[in-house]
C-alpha cells in the first residue's frame, strides 16, 4: 500500500497512467457485461418472436396434440423432474458441502471434493444411458418419472456441493467460534447459525441447479421417455413430458404448428425457471442485500 | 464421531459413490471395447461402425461388425479445443461481468441486473443450440471469420476464410455464453462477501478503483475463482446439445484451424448411440460406452491438474 | 429466534405445503381416469410427423387408447421395440439379418412411403434443375469431385453456367433413415462407393475439405441456406422448408438412365415397379428402382412390431391401430400423406402388411 501514497507525490506523469488504466477497466467490464447481454437479448427475442404465434392460454390448458396443441402435460412433467431431482440432491449437496467446509481438510474431504467436481464433467448423456440399463432396463422401471428425477439429481448435486462449501468457506471463523462460546452444540451451530449465514450462496446453488436441470434434455430421452398426457402420479412404469422434448423434437418436424409449440416452450423453460428464482429469493431472503 | 457428523459424512459419500457406480458400469460395459480396441483407440482419427447389415465377423475374438474400427482422435481433440476456448473467452468475461455487478453498477440495481445476468443459465441448452444454429453460425461466417482471419491469419491456427459457420469457433463462443453463468454468479457472491471496509481503506489511502479490485479484491476471491474456473470447465467438457447443433460434425479429420468443423465426444456419443444400438454385435454401443470413460477420465485429469494449480497459488500466498 | 426468522420459516412452510397440495392435487386428478390401454411409439423422426399427424385423429375416434409418440432414430426405435419398452418402434430401415436372428419375432411392417431430395445452395443456379447422378454424388461425398464446375457435373449438365467454387457438402451428423437411402443410392449405384464405404444410418463420412454436418432436417436446410456453394440430402416432408429457404431440386438419374424430379408420379412409378420383388415379411429396399419412370431414392416406412405382445388387450390394440394405419380409408389417406408428401402403399403391399399385423397376439 506504501507504494500508492508515494506515487501521489511524484506527479503528473505516474497518475496519468493510474486514470487511464482505472478507465480501461470500467470499460473493459462494461463491455464484459454489453457482450453477455446483448446475446441473451438475442435469444429471448428469437424465442419469444417464433413462440408467440403459439402462445395463448390454450397453451396452459392443453395437452400437447401430435404436432399442435398445448403444453400443459409438459411443463407438469418439467416441474415434476426439476423439483423432484432438487429434493433428491438439496440434502445430498448441503450436507456434503457442509462436510466438505466444516470437516473437508482431511484426506477423504479432499478426495470427495475432487470426485464432486469429476462429477460435473460426466456429459449428461452418458448419465442418461446409465440410468437407461440400471433403472429403466435393469430394475425393470421403464420410462419413468422417478428415472429421470434421480437422473437429474446425480446431475446436479455436485453444483449444490459446490456453492454449499465455497458459502460456508465465506463464514468468518468468529461466527463459529461465537456459536460455541455460546454453548452450541454442533448440529446447532452447523444448522442453526453456519448455514443460515451462508444461505444465499446455498440458495444460489440450489436455484443454479434447478436452472440447470430445467434445461436438460439428453439423460431425459432415454429415463423420462415422453407422454402426451399428464402425469398419472405414478413414479414408475409411465413415461412424463418435459418441456425440452418439445423444443428438440418439435422443432425437427415439417410443421410450423411443431415449430411455434417449440418455442413458446423454450420460452416457458426461460420463464418459468425466472419466476421461481425471483419467488424464491423473495420468500426466503428478507434482507436488503441482493 | 458425534451421529451428526457421521450423517452428514454418510449422505456426503452419495455422490463419491454415484461416480463409482458410472465408473464401474462404463468400465464393465466396455470392457470388450477397450480389449478390442487398445491403445490406437486413443490415437485413430478413423471411426466406422462398419457395415450394420451383413453378419458380424469374428476378430480378435470378438464379434464385430464388418470393417468396423473404433478411433477417437478427433473427438477427444474437439473436446478439448472447444473446452480452451470456451473458457478462454468465459474466465476474463465473467470476471468482467461480476466485477461490473458488483463494483461499477449502482448499489440498487444488483438485484436486479444480477438476476438478468443469471438468466443466462436459466436458457436450456438446446435453446442455446438453436440460437447458436440460426443466429451465431452466420454472424461467424458473414463477419465474425474475415475479421479473425484477417487480422490473425499469419497464424496457422487462424487462418483462412470460414466456408461456414459450424465450427470450431462457433462451438467455442456458444459454449463460452453458457459457463459465463457459472463462474459470474460464483464470483459476485464471493465479492459480496467481501466486506465494505476492506474497499474503503483501500480508496481512503488513495487508491484508484482499478487498483483496489487489481490488487485486493481479485486476489482475494481467487480460491472462489478457481473453483468456478473448475466447475465450468466441468460443464464445457460434459456439455452436449448445443455443442452438437452448432460444432459442424466432424468426422475422420482432425481440425486444422480454428474455422474447421469439430465433434466433441459427449455430442458424438449423443448422436450416434441410436446408430449404434443397430449394431447386432454389440461393439458399437460397447465402444460408445468406452468414448464416455475416456471422457470420465480426461474429467479427473483436467480436475488433477487444476488441483495443483490451486495448491500453487496458496501455497504462493502463504509463502 | 427473532421474529423476522420465524416469519420466514412460516413462509417456507407455507410455501412448501402449498407446493405439495398443488402436486399431489395435479397428481390425483389425473388419476381419475378410466383404465386405458396405452401405447407407446417411439423411434424414426422420418416417420414421427406422420405418426403425430395420425394419433389425435386416431384417440379421437377411440377415446379408450392412450397413445403416446416420440421422434428418437430408426435404432432406438428398434431397441425399444426388441426390449418391449415401445410396442411400436417406427424404424426407416428394415432390420439386418442379424438382428432378425437374434430377435425372430419381431416384425417389420411398412405403414408408407416416403422420399428424399437432393437440395443446393448455388447462387444464381437454385431456380434451375441440375441434373446430378449416383456417381457423381459418391464423388462430391468422398471428395474426389472438388469444384462446382468439375467435369464430370458439367457433362451431365452441358449448357449450365457451372461457377468455379468449392463444393461444401453437408451430411447428417445423427444416426438418420435419410442418410441410410442416400447412401444406399450411392452404393446402389457407384461400386467403389459400396466398396469402401457402404451404407447405414450412420456412415464413416470420407474427410473432404469443408464438409460439414447438420443435425436433423431442419438442420440440413438451415446448413445449405447458411451456407454458399453446399449440397445436402433432406427428406422429401420438408418440401415447405426447401422452398422458403430457396434451394435448388436436383434432377437424379435413376437406374433406367432418365433424370426425374420428385414428384408423386415418379415416387408412385418406382413403389409399383417394386411392388413384385416385395418378399412376406416385406424387408426391402426400395432404392434405384427399376423403371423409366422411377425416382431413385424411396424407401417404405417401418413399423417395427414385437408379435409377441405383453397381453392380449395391448395385441387387440395394437391390430386395430396398425389396421387403420395401412389402410386408404384411414391412415393411408391422403388427408395425412399429402402433409408429408409420403404416397400411400400400393395395394398389394398393404395385403402384406395387414397379413404380418395379423400375427400379432
Amino acid at each position: 500500500m506504501a507504494e500508492l501514497t508515494a506515487t501521489k507525490t511524484r506527479g503528473n506523469a505516474m497518475r496519468g497512467s493510474r486514470v487511464v488504466s482505472n478507465f480501461a477497466l470500467a470499460t473493459l467490464c462494461a463491455i464484459a457485461f454489453v457482450l453477455v447481454i446483448a446475446p441473451l437479448a438475442d435469444i429471448l427475442w428469437l424465442v419469444f418472436e417464433r413462440g408467440a404465434r403459439a402462445m395463448s392460454w390454450t397453451l396452459f390448458t392443453q395437452v400437447t396434440n401430435g404436432i399442435s396443441g398445448g403444453l400443459l402435460n409438459a411443463i407438469e412433467g418439467t416441474l415434476v423432474l426439476s423439483c423432484g431431482a432438487v429434493l433428491f440432491a438439496a440434502p445430498v449437496g448441503v450436507a456434503a458441502g457442509i462436510y466438505l467446509a466444516e470437516y473437508g481438510v482431511s484426506h477423504w474431504g479432499r478426495s470427495v471434493r475432487f470426485l464432486c467436481d469429476v462429477l460435473v464433467g460426466v456429459p449428461s448423456i452418458v448419465l442418461g444411458y446409465f440410468s437407461y440399463v440400471t433403472l429403466v432396463i435393469g430394475l425393470g422401471w421403464q420410462f419413468s418419472a422417478l428415472a429421470g428425477a434421480i437422473t437429474l439429481a446425480v446431475l446436479v448435486v455436485p453444483y449444490i456441493a459446490r456453492f454449499t462449501e465455497l458459502a460456508m468457506r465465506q463464514n468468518p471463523a468468529a461466527l463459529r467460534e461465537a456459536a460455541y462460546a455460546l454453548g452450541c452444540r454442533e448440529h446447532q451451530v452447523v444448522l442453526r447459525v453456519l448455514l443460515p449465514a451462508a444461505r444465499s450462496g446455498v440458495l444460489t446453488g440450489i436455484l443454479l441447479s434447478f436452472a440447470i436441470s430445467v434445461g436438460e434434455t439428453a439423460p431425459l430421452i432415454y429415463t423420462a421417455g415422453w407422454s402426451n398426457y399428464l402425469w398419472s402420479g405414478r413414479l414408475t412404469h409411465e413415461p412424463i413430458g418435459y418441456l425440452t422434448y418439445v423444443i428438440w423434437s418439435f422443432i425437427n418436424q415439417p410443421f410450423a404448428s411443431a415449430h411455434a409449440l417449440a418455442y413458446a416452450a423454450a420460452f416457458l423453460v426461460i420463464m418459468v425457471v425466472l419466476a421461481i428464482n425471483v419467488l424464491a429469493r423473495r420468500l426466503l431472503k428478507p434482507s436488503a442485500l441482493a | 464421531m458425534n451421529p451428526f457428523r457421521l450423517s452428514l459424512q454418510a449422505l456426503a459419500t452419495l455422490i463419491p459413490l454415484a461416480l463409482l457406480a458410472i465408473f464401474v458400469f462404463l468400465t464393465a460395459y466396455s470392457w470388450p471395447a477397450i480389449h478390442f480396441n487398445g491403445v490406437r483407440f486413443l490415437f485413430s482419427s478413423t471411426w466406422n461402425l462398419g457395415n450394420l447389415y451383413a453378419d458380424p465377423v469374428v476378430r480378435d475374438g470378438y464379434s464385430i461388425a464388418v470393417g468396423a474400427q473404433y478411433g477417437i482422435a478427433v473427438f477427444i481433440v474437439g473436446t478439448l479445443a472447444s473446452s480452451v476456448i470456451a473458457l478462454l473467452i468465459a474466465i476474463p468475461v465473467g470476471i468482467g461481468v461480476a466485477l461490473f455487478l458488483s463494483e461499477y453498477a449502482p448499489r440498487r440495481m444488483l438485484s436486479v441486473l444480477s438476476q438478468i445476468a443469471e438468466l443466462l443459465a436459466m436458457v436450456p441448452s438446446v435453446v442455446y443450440g438453436l440460437w447458436g444454429l440460426q443466429v451465431l453460425a452466420p454472424i461467424v461466417l458473414r463477419d465474425i471469420s474475415p475479421v479473425v482471419s484477417r487480422t490473425l491469419g499469419f497464424i496457422p491456427f487462424f487462418s483462412g476464410p470460414a466456408t461456414s459457420g459450424y465450427n470450431l469457433l462457433t462451438a467455442g463462443l456458444v459454449l463460452a455464453l453458457m459457463v459465463v453463468p457459472v463462474i459470474s454468479s460464483t464470483l459476485i457472491e464471493a465479492m459480496q462477501r467481501v466486506p465494505t471496509d476492506v474497499r474503503e481503506s483501500c480508496f481512503a489511502l488513495g487508491a484508484t478503483r482499478a487498483e483496489m479490485i487489481g490488487k485486493i479484491l481479485l486476489p482475494m476471491v481467487r480460491t472462489p475463482l478457481i473453483g468456478a474456473a473448475i466447475l465450468a470447465l466441468g460443464r464445457a467438457l460434459g456439455e452436449t446439445m448445443a455443442v452438437l447443433m452448432v460444432s459442424g460434425g466432424a468426422l475422420n479429420y482432425l481440425p486444422s484451424t480454428i474455422f474447421s468443423p469439430i465433434t466433441s465426444m459427449a455430442a458424438f456419443i449423443a448422436s450416434q448411440l441410436d446408430s449404434a444400438l443397430q449394431d447386432p454385435s454389440g461393439m458399437a454401443v460397447r465402444s460408445l460406452a468406452e468414448i464416455a470413460l475416456v471422457l470420465l477420465v480426461i474429467a479427473v485429469i483436467v480436475n488433477v491438474i487444476a488441483r495443483l494449480l490451486t495448491y500453487q497459488v496458496r501455497g504462493a500466498r502463504h509463502g | 429466534m427473532t421474529s423476522s426468522y420465524r416469519q420466514i420459516r412460516l413462509r417456507k412452510t407455507v410455501a412448501i405445503a402449498g407446493f405439495v397440495t398443488l402436486t399431489a392435487a395435479a397428481a390425483f386428478s389425473a388419476n381419475a381416469q378410466a383404465a386405458q390401454t396405452s401405447l407407446l411409439e417411439t423411434g424414426s423422426t422420418l416417420l414421427y410427423p406422420l405418426f403425430n399427424l395420425w394419433v389425435p385423429a386416431y384417440t379421437n375416434a377411440h377415446p379408450d387408447i392412450k397413445i403416446t409418440t416420440q421422434g428418437t432414430g430408426s435404432g432406438t426405435g428398434i431397441a425399444q421395440a426388441i426390449s418391449g419398452v415401445a410396442q411400436v418402434g417406427a424404424s426407416d430401415a428394415y432390420m439386418s439379418n442379424g438382428q432378425i436372428k437374434q430377435s425372430p419375432s419381431i416384425l417389420n411392417i411398412p405403414l408408407a412411403i416416403s422420399a428424399q431430395t437432393i437440395n443446393y445452395n448455388v447462387p444464381g443456379l437454385n431456380n434451375v434443375h441440375l441434373k446430378l447422378d449416383g456417381p457423381v454424388l459418391a464423388g462430391i461425398y468422398s471428395g474426389s469431385i472438388k469444384n462446382w464446375n468439375d467435369a464430370q457435373i458439367k457433362a451431365l449438365n452441358p449448357k449450365v453456367n457451372l461457377p468455379d467454387h468449392a463444393i461444401v457438402p453437408i451430411h447428417r451428423t445423427d444416426g438418420s433413415g435419410d442418410t441410410f437411402i442416400f447412401s444406399q443410392y450411392l452404393s446402389s449405384s457407384t461400386p467403389s462407393w459400396s466398396n469402401s464405404v457402404g451404407y447405414g444410418t450412420t456412415i464413416s463420412w470420407p474427410a473432404v475439405q469443408g464438409g460439414v454436418g447438420a443435425n436433423g432436417n431442419p438442420g440440413m436446410v438451415q446448413a445449405s441456406q447458411q451456407t454458399p456453394y453446399s449440397i445436402a440430402y433432406i427428406g422429401v416432408s420438408f418440401h415447405d422448408q426447401i422452398s422458403k429457404a430457396g434451394l435448388g431440386t436436383a434432377m437424379l438419374k435413376n437406374k433406367a438412365g432418365n433424370f426425374v424430379l420428385p414428384t408423386k408420379k415418379t415416387v408412385n412409378a418406382a413403389a409399383s415397379a417394386m411392388n413384385g420383388k416385395t418378399p412376406a415379411d416385406e424387408r426391402l429396399s426400395l432404392v434405384f428402382a427399376p423403371g423409366a419412370d422411377s425416382y431413385p431414392i424411396i424407401n417404405y416406412e417401418y413399423a417395427i412390431v414385437n408379435a409377441k405382445q405383453a397381453d392380449a388387450t395391448t395385441a387387440t390394440a395394437l391390430r386395430n391401430l396398425l389396421d387403420w394405419a395401412v389402410s386408404p380409408t384411414g391412415g393411408n389417406s391422403a388427408k395425412y400423406l399429402d402433409q408429408v408428401r409420403f404416397v400411400p402403399l400400393p395395394a398389394k403391399i398393404a395385403a402384406l402388411s395387414k397379413a404380418q399385423i395379423a400375427k400379432i397376439q
